[in-house]
């Protein structure tokens, strides 16, 4: 599979401020990638240099193959995106707004390409509406017909469930799918919020403070093989010494006075629980995740 | 259709969508129609400033209060407006883009920044025409509907000089050229701050100060002043008053106009650097 | 014989005056003035006045008696508010309002001239001094120096040629003493003026303007209206 966005050693500073800092990853042609990091992460900075908003200070950025810096004009062409919240010309409409975008590709809409566009967008009927009275998850459809307009090979949405609503969010999703299934686009998709990434990428990185955390297949990283199991009980002391003579007393990690911690796949939950039971210790709650979701909680709370 | 002739039609297509373009016009007609009527019922005692110090040895006969007078009264007056009225849609070009974030789309098209930004200031080149094109219409061809066709008595400071009429129209165009590459000067400088700005205002602002900083110093008759006079661009801006000299100072038009197309070349020169070079962040 | 008779005869009649009685003088100019009731003719102005650039200008003269002036330009002009084509022949003809004396001779073009004082005899009038040099020969104003209470002092030399029988000039140069026209530099906004030396703004200057005249029609007996049409 060749590659779609490549990042080699990138690095952007504001003065003395580093927001991204070496960043190295590969987008394959075809695949769906999240980008995913708390807010303040440097996701948008990245973002940025990868459509040539911002000069890298360092590093290379290839799309296609092809050098950033050398072959702009070329590469964006083959480029649609969203970066951060969609902003129109407010005092034209949906349609004018879109013919602008359409020329500046150079494509010559017909008014059936348009009315097809804003139906899969969900904006049919509201296409002669100044965008200025248009809601925030209206601009960000619309933001995502522009984004499409020159039928792109790789596509890249800067959060792009910001201010949808839940219908919304389930078209936008099934829209990635479709274009990513039936027409082979490439996504590159960046969020927040780890199961946005998790229903519809396939592989995904993670960064924080402009370094890159963790990279690879969504499967493998959010695998259910290796939770961390946190169980609350009414009566600890009995329990500790129900657990110390099972079979789960060398997955446990820790244990407090009201809860102990234990490292475990999903499918042993089960049986822990009848265990349990069948051993008269009450259990007040139980509550797994996975280290990765673990490790995302603790940053973006921090 | 060729990359930059689509850009620039874009660029044509905002300014003349925008509302806040069609605010010069307004200010335009409502300024000259406002000093036409003042003229028309108060031109005679305005007019007896200028001629009080010669009443006594002179009779001036003839239609002094005519169209051509007006004009180049109104042309005067409007030597602070203009350029704000120019500044007012140039220096929101770039800058409002960025400061609302339709620069980001603007900028991930295949078109240059250099187009982008070259396609901004030529769209804002067509304005200034159309702001003077509207003045013209207004300052001269009204005026001169209302208080008629005569000799221009054209005040400066070194006297009077009386442009025969039927030897003004030709003044009148070469002067309308002239004002548009002063305001052209206006219009690359407000794109150059556009560029490095990132709100609407400030660009606007700014220039509005640079020249009436500029002008204020070009007003004062202080030597001090004359060695920074030739460097400043508002000097050089009403470089179409000369057109109603005699002998016409040639010479002095002609390095003005130099002056300005310079200045033209560098702000929009700086501005194509600056924006090639800009992050876009917000 | 016969012929010589009337020659002498016209001299004579020239001579009819003594030279040194201004009143004689200036009894035949009037006779002269009177035989002119009305006037047309084309009128070329050049100016040259202290800081006032205008170029030559053509246009057409009107005049009738006493002193009914028009003329019809389409453009701006200047001509001293003592208007010589105006003021001269009334205030010679009002005899009544003035006395005069001979101060003295002077050959002005070639011509001997009697320079004569023309002083006011009442106080309410603006006339302060006039002098007229009046050619002694064929009488004729060739020069001029009128000094008003308002309107300070103003010089013309007249050029006679083809009707200098109607004591019409065909050229008439007037000067006078001016201060140099200036506006200030705020009101003229002229930037791109350096600042100049202004002590010597408040000195008189002397400014000229020459009236050429053409194609006179005398006595024509035009309409009135003449002088109210616009050109």
């Amino acid at each position: 599979m060749s590659s779609a966005i490549l990042l080699e050693h990138v690095t952007k500073n504001f003065n003395d401020f580093t927001a991204v800092n070496g960043l190295n990853f590969e987008v394959k042609a075809g695949d769906i990638y999240g980008f995913l990091g708390p807010n303040g992460s440097g996701k948008s900075t990245t973002l940025r240099m990868i459509m040539a908003l911002i000069k890298p200070t360092s590093g290379s950025i290839k799309l296609f193959g092809e050098s950033l810096g050398e072959n702009r004009s070329e590469i964006m062409r083959k480029v649609g995106c969203i970066i951060e919240k969609p902003d129109f010309y407010g005092y034209l409409s949906a349609k004018e707004n879109m013919k602008l975008f359409a020329r500046a590709h150079l494509l010559n809409y017909s008014a059936a390409q348009y009315d097809a566009l804003f139906s899969l967008v969900g904006l049919k009927g509201r296409e002669n509406d100044k965008v200025k009275t248009f809601s925030h998850g209206m601009k960000q459809r619309l933001g995502i017909a522009q984004a499409l307009i020159h039928d792109p090979e790789l596509i890249i949405l800067d959060e792009p469930n910001t201010g949808l609503d839940p219908q919304g969010i389930i078209d936008l999703r099934n829209l990635i799918l479709t274009l990513n299934k039936e027409r082979g686009k490439t996504i590159l998709f960046s969020s927040h919020i780890l199961s946005e990434v998790q229903e519809i990428c396939s592989n995904m990185v993670v960064i924080n403070k402009g370094k890159v955390v963790v990279q690879g297949g969504v499967s493998e990283l959010l695998s259910q093989e290796n939770l961390t199991v946190k169980l609350e009980v009414v009566n600890p002391v009995e329990a500790s010494v129900v657990l110390q003579q099972s079979n789960w007393a060398g997955m446990m990690e820790s244990q407090d006075e009201t809860y102990f911690v234990f490292n475990m796949g999903k499918a042993e939950i089960p049986a822990m629980i009848d265990y349990l039971s069948q051993h008269h210790i009450g259990i007040e709650r139980i509550d797994y995740r996975n280290q990765l979701e673990d490790y995302f909680l603790k940053i973006t709370n921090a | 259709m060729n990359e930059f002739l689509a850009i620039l039609k874009n660029e044509l297509i905002k300014t003349i969508r925008r509302p806040r373009s069609y605010i010069g016009f307004g200010v335009i007609a409502f300024i000259c129609l406002m000093l036409q009527g003042a003229f028309y019922q108060d031109g005679k005692e305005l007019l007896s400033t200028v001629t009080a110090q010669f009443d006594n040895i002179f009779n001036v006969q003839g239609n002094i209060l005519n169209g051509n007078l007006i004009c180049y009264i109104v042309l005067q007056t409007l030597i602070v407006q203009m350029p704000m009225l120019v500044a007012f849609v140039t220096g929101d070009q770039v800058s409002g883009e960025t400061s609302t974030g339709s620069i980001r789309f603007l900028l991930t098209t295949p078109a240059s920044r250099t187009k982008i930004v070259v396609a901004k200031w030529l769209s804002g080149l067509v304005y200034t025409f159309f702001l003077l094109l509207v003045l013209g219409i207004f300052a001269l061809f009204v005026s001169r509907a209302i208080f008629g066709v005569g000799d221009l008595m054209a005040m400066n400071s070194e006297g009077l000089t009386i442009i025969r009429a039927d030897d003004i129209n030709w003044r009148w165009g070469y002067a309308f050229l002239i004002a548009f590459l002063s305001l052209s000067v206006v219009a690359s400088l407000s794109t150059l701050l556009s560029c490095i700005m990132d709100n609407s205002i400030t660009p606007i602002v700014t220039v509005m100060a640079i020249i009436i900083i500029f002008t204020i110093i070009g007003m004062f008759d202080m030597k001090s002043f004359d060695v920074i006079k030739p460097f400043l661009f508002t000097t050089h801006m009403i470089s179409w008053r000369s057109l109603f000299e005699d002998p016409l100072p040639v010479d002095n038009i002609v390095a003005s106009c130099a002056i300005l197309f310079l200045h033209v070349v560098i702000f929009l020169g700086a501005a194509i650097f600056y924006f090639k070079r800009k992050d876009i962040t917000n | 014989m016969k012929k010589f008779f009337l020659l002498a005869l016209t001299l004579f009649s020239f001579q009819a005056y003594a030279i040194d009685d201004p009143s004689a003088l200036i009894r035949e100019l009037n006779k002269k003035f009177s035989q002119v009731n009305d006037y047309t003719a084309h009128i070329r102005m050049t100016f040259d006045i202290p800081g006032v650039r205008m170029n030559a200008m053509n246009g057409k003269v009107f005049f009738k008696r006493p002193d009914r002036f028009r003329i019809r330009t389409k453009g701006i002009f200047f001509l001293p508010k003592q208007n010589p084509l105006q003021n001269m022949s009334a205030m010679l003809l009002d005899t009544s309002s003035y006395t005069s004396i001979i101060s003295g001779y002077e050959v002005v073009k070639g011509k001997k001239c009697a320079i004569v004082n023309i002083i006011p005899l009442r106080n309410s009038i603006d006339l302060v001094l006039g002098k007229f040099w009046i050619d002694v020969a064929h009488p004729l104003v060739m020069k001029t120096q009128i000094t008003t209470k308002n309107n300070g002092t103003i010089e013309t030399e007249n050029v006679y040629a083809s009707n200098s029988t109607y004591t019409l000039p065909d050229q008439i140069i007037i000067r006078l003493e001016t201060k140099k026209i200036k506006i200030s530099k705020m009101m003229a906004a002229d930037l791109n003026k350096k600042s100049k030396d202004t002590s010597n703004d408040n000195k008189l200057e002397t400014g000229t303007i020459i009236l050429s005249f053409s194609d006179y029609k005398i006595n024509t007996k035009f309409a009135d209206s003449e002088f109210d049409k616009a050109e």
